[in-house]
């Protein structure tokens, strides 16, 4: 998915080697424009069923429009589930 | 999935054993906290949380999978902690390091729209037990972005003062390691966080097996415990719910009236004097 050198941490595998964004660690192909909120609705889930946090840092539902998302970034989408 | 509509059976005098009491500006129904997480079915988890009458329900936090949703278990929560009137308390498992969990602490406050935290900042990965600097650097940080932080620490009561110094309200030491079921391994490291930090609002969580256990620390003025695998994996969840609801309540009974100072040697209760049955000299 990605290469093993700091520098290709951006870029996926391939012949075509396109930037990708990793998202919960799976490879998602990056776009100009794409913000966090795009990443959400790639998705297909309710953005309110679901928190980000953007290279460690979360990010409030509200900021996810106004959040580019470049290369090489790190998304951690998270929902709720049962807990100890 | 739709819910079960049997209505939970409480055992007779069940209303009578729920204990409301005060914690972080909140009135809890009872000094039971219960964790939502390893039963057999939505509708276990939510007759066993009603029969507990808990006070606080854990939940959590975990990495979005493909087909989303949980199969109805928190939707059990929910309804269960909605008819107690219990709190829901997030909770921030795996993580490693102070920016780890103050990240979860915020998602998981948006998602469940409260300002509790139930931190844990890991430091081994057999023990679960708590790193303690990287609690307190979180519990600081977390305090100050307005969280109520109930930490799950060890015993050390140094480490205890200084979360409190940090602005927790509520402690959490273990009594055992996490789902050991153990009980209260250091009872004395226990009763002595109670004697040193009296104001402290203290919660014995992790490692609690047995109603015994929960009396055990109920009894030593703990204002509450915390479990939820010694629920789960019983063999009957909603009994034994109601088991350690009753167990809670005991003990804190137990310790509100005061219990007797153990003795060395035998103190007898019975009032004779002498020896009944010997006549004459010696009488």
């Amino acid at each position: 998915m990605t290469g093993s050198r700091p520098e290709d941490a951006g870029r996926g595998a391939g012949a075509l080697d396109l930037p990708v964004v990793h998202v919960n660690d799976e490879g998602m192909p990056w776009r100009e424009g794409l913000d966090l909120a795009a990443v959400v609705a790639s998705r297909g889930v309710d953005p309110r069923a679901v928190a980000t946090a953007l290279n460690g840092r979360f990010v409030p539902r509200g900021q996810r429009a106004d959040t580019p998302v470049a290369p090489g970034d790190q998304v951690v989408l998270l929902q709720p589930i049962v807990g100890g | 999935m739709t819910m079960t509509t049997k209505t939970p059976t409480a055992a007779p005098g069940a209303a009578s054993i729920r204990q409301p009491w005060t914690v972080a500006g909140h009135v809890l129904p009872g000094r039971l906290l219960l964790g939502s997480a390893g039963y057999p079915s939505p509708e276990v988890l939510h007759e066993a949380l009603v029969a507990s009458g808990a006070g606080a329900v854990t939940v959590g936090l975990k990495r979005m999978a493909a087909a989303g949703g949980d199969n109805g278990f928190l939707r059990g929560v929910h309804e269960a902690a909605s008819a107690l009137g219990a709190r829901l308390l997030p909770n921030t498992a795996g993580c490693r390091t102070a920016d780890e969990a103050v990240a979860l602490a915020h998602m998981a406050a948006e998602l469940f729209d409260t300002r509790w935290v139930k931190l844990e900042v890991v430091g081994d990965e057999h023990t679960l037990q708590p790193d303690p600097w990287e609690l307190l650097r979180a519990a600081e940080r977390l305090v100050r972005d307005g969280f109520d932080v109930f930490p799950y620490c060890t015993d050390d009561l140094v480490t205890c003062r200084r979360l409190l110094d940090a602005g927790c309200e509520v402690l959490m030491p273990w009594g055992a390691p996490i789902g050991s079921g153990q009980g209260l391994l250091n009872p004395f490291a226990l009763r002595t966080l109670r004697a040193r930090l009296p104001e402290a609002v203290l919660v014995v969580d992790a490692g609690l097996g047995a109603p015994s256990h929960a009396a055990a620390a109920m009894e030593l003025g703990f204002d509450a415990v915390l479990l939820n695998s010694a629920v789960a994996q019983a063999r009957d969840p909603v009994a034994m719910a109601r088991a350690f609801a009753h167990a809670v309540a005991a003990g804190r009974l137990a310790h509100e009236a005061g219990l007797m100072a153990p003795q060395a040697m035998a103190v007898p209760s019975t009032p004779v004097t002498g020896r009944p049955f010997l006549l004459g000299e010696g009488a």
